[in-house]
């Protein structure tokens, strides 16, 4: 996955109208009014909003003239998805490492103050 | 084996958060953190390992980190620190770099030491948003929203 996708997504995502949408349609395609119907916001402001999540991918349109059903397009969510569970590992095999570290680190501090009190 | 860590993706402010208890006293831990010597021995997964790691801990100050894989890829990492208060608090940013110079996403790190009985409670959040306007934004709303998108995506690996 490039990183311009990924920053397009979470860009996409940082506003919270939007993600209420994708939230909305989670649970099924739906026409563009009765995505706007929970917002108090005029058709061309949601009209924006859905621009800028179909040119993120994260959203795909019907193409019948009248009925245009917005749906979830679960690509780059799965990426986040992806990049998330990437760095989860990074840290938690971090910390096992560190852990070890620590250990090694303080059982040679030990021995160090022994052998000190031992030579005084 | 239970897991030792929680991973949890809360909120975008912290969409990933990791918590460990480690068994050594916090000035230890944040000293692990901050001196190069020290992170050369520990950073990154199993089986890579740190070939350069260099620190001007300082708010503002740049720090360098070049990791390679067990095979044999040479990747780095770099970011500026945010926010030092020994030994509690350390708040960073971070860009992954790969070999041909592609970078990542900046993200933010913000690492807490907590003494917990002389352990220390170590806490990682990692957020990937970077304006403070969205990142207030991030503390309603969205934990619920990736929750659900979380649902969808696990719906279709399928």
């Amino acid at each position: 996955m490039s990183p311009d996708q990924l920053t397009t997504t979470f860009a996409a995502l940082a506003d919270p109208t939007r993600r209420a949408i994708l939230a909305r349609l989670a649970s099924g395609e739906t026409s563009v009014t009765e995505l706007a119907e929970p917002f108090e916001m005029s058709m061309p402001a949601i009209s924006k909003h859905l621009k800028v999540l179909e040119r993120a991918g994260l959203i795909a349109r019907g193409r019948e003239a009248q009925w245009r059903p917005c749906r979830l397009e679960a690509g780059p969510l799965k990426d986040v998805s992806k990049w998330i569970e990437h760095y989860r590992r990074f840290w938690e095999q971090s910390f096992d490492r560190l852990e070890n570290y620590l250990r090694e680190v303080q059982k040679k501090e030990k021995k160090n103050a022994r052998e000190k009190h031992r030579r005084d | 084996m239970p897991a030792r860590s929680t991973a949890a993706t809360e909120s975008a402010e912290r969409v990933l958060v990791i918590t460990r208890d480690f068994d050594a006293p916090r000035s230890l831990v944040f000293k692990a953190w901050t001196q190069p010597e020290h992170m050369m021995r520990w950073w990154g997964p199993h089986g890579f390992t740190v070939e350069s790691c260099e620190m001007d801990l300082r708010v503002g100050g740049a720090w360098n980190l070049s990791m390679r894989s067990p095979a044999g890829r040479v990747d780095r990492q770099r970011g500026v620190f945010r926010e030092i208060v020994e030994p509690e608090r350390l708040v960073f940013t971070y860009t992954f770099v790969d070999e041909s110079g592609n970078r990542g996403h900046e993200t933010i790190v913000t690492v807490s030491f907590a003494d917990v009985g002389g352990k220390t409670r170590l806490t990682v959040h990692q957020a990937i948003f970077e304006s403070d306007e969205v990142r207030n934004d991030h503390v309603r709303g969205w934990g619920e929203a990736l929750d659900h998108l979380a649902e969808y995506v696990k719906g279709n690996k399928k």
